[in-house]
């Protein structure tokens, strides 16, 4: 649920791993991000609707669907999505986007899996800069 | 009781102000700032700026000492957060909400939301009193089709109760045969029978007017 920047890259990455992925999104601007080719020759399906509905997640094919991953921006929206999701339809496996910190434990406490990406984005980042251990020993060897 | 109201809108602002008159403590959550200072000019210091589902916005509101939350906004993704946010993080005892779809009512009941207010169930059972529940039952053509037997179910509020059957001008032709009451006695139609609320009248019709007798018998007051 979302095409937007997050919804898109991650439908892209996994119709590349070979699943079947239907994208529920309202707003037909953002459908655009979607891999044309994939959705004109149907590996790829596209539900233009209010992806928070019953109607549109069965419309999508909820009831066979393995994973449902809600990644709109709004965490309140997700949250929602994913509860009806995983209550209603009994989907397996539910995601969902959060930025907030408290939306995040709560979605957690629910049995919803959650994906905060200002908090992946900033831990990859910090992976990358140099430990103080590493400065010092740089120092030392000048 | 101290209660949040989370959305000073349509809903949350009468309503705060109706619990404020009934000697609640209340406080109000919108993230409009003109609503918010729309609220506090007519009700005073009881309304604050911040989002539904900030988790910031609810401890200024003092959520961890309310007796209940109320969640009233249009958006019931945010009334449902607010709810959950509530009771997960503060332990807020009742949580009460708004939903604006009928579907999300039962996603609500289902996720553990104490009360759930469902707006359209309300507007469709407000709805169903107001139209005529009373209908007009044509039960057989008589006399080549110029006369009909109808029965006519009273609504409670209507005109006609509590009038005896004298007192009611009724269509030139129109023979009353019987009144069955709500617990299903019959009462002969004298000329000083009593309606009763919820009485279905029993009338040989002329078939031109009897349009006109379900209106003389369902008038509401």
């Amino acid at each position: 649920m979302g095409a937007g920047n997050l919804g898109s890259s991650l439908a892209r990455k996994l119709s590349d791993m070979g699943h079947k992925i239907t994208v529920i999104e309202n707003n037909p601007r953002a459908m655009s991000r979607l891999p044309r080719g994939r959705v004109d020759s149907g590996a790829m399906t596209v539900v233009h609707r209010d992806g928070s509905t019953g109607a549109a997640m069965i419309e999508a094919g909820i009831a066979d669907a393995d994973v449902f991953i809600a990644a709109t921006g709004k965490d309140s929206l997700n949250g929602l999505a994913a509860q009806r999701a995983k209550t209603v339809f009994r989907v397996d496996r539910v995601m969902t986007a959060v930025k907030d910190e408290a939306a995040r434990s709560l979605y957690d406490s629910l049995g919803i899996i959650t994906i905060d990406k200002t908090a992946l984005a900033s831990d990859q980042l910090a992976e990358l800069m140099p430990r103080n251990q590493d400065e010092q020993e740089k120092q030392v060897g000048q | 009781m101290y209660l949040v109201i989370v959305g000073g809108g349509k809903v949350g602002a009468p309503l705060a102000s109706a619990l404020i008159n009934e000697g609640h403590e209340v406080f109000v959550l919108d993230h409009d700032p003109d609503r918010v200072a729309a609220l506090q000019r007519e009700l005073g210091m009881v309304a604050t700026v911040g989002d539904a589902s900030s988790l910031r916005a609810l401890e200024d509101a003092g959520a961890s000492r309310a007796g209940a939350i109320i969640a009233t906004t249009d958006s019931d993704e945010d009334n449902l957060a607010a709810c959950q946010l509530a009771r997960n993080n503060f332990d807020v005892p009742r949580t009460i909400a708004v939903a604006n779809s009928p579907e999300n009512a039962r996603l609500f009941e289902l996720v553990g939301v104490d009360l759930v207010v469902s707006a359209t169930d309300l507007v469709i059972s407000n709805l169903a009193t107001a139209l005529p529940a009373h209908p007009l039952i044509r039960l057989m053509p008589v006399a080549d089709r110029t006369q009909e037997l109808v029965a006519i179910k009273l609504p409670a509020a209507g005109v006609v109760i509590g009038r005896a059957l004298s007192e009611i001008t009724l269509p030139y032709g129109t023979n009353i045969i019987l009144i069955v009451t709500a617990d299903g006695r019959t009462k002969t139609p004298d000329a000083d029978a009593v309606i009763e609320a919820e009485d279905e009248i029993v009338a040989l019709s002329p078939a031109n007017t009897t349009a006109e007798l379900w209106e003389v018998l369902t008038e509401l007051r």
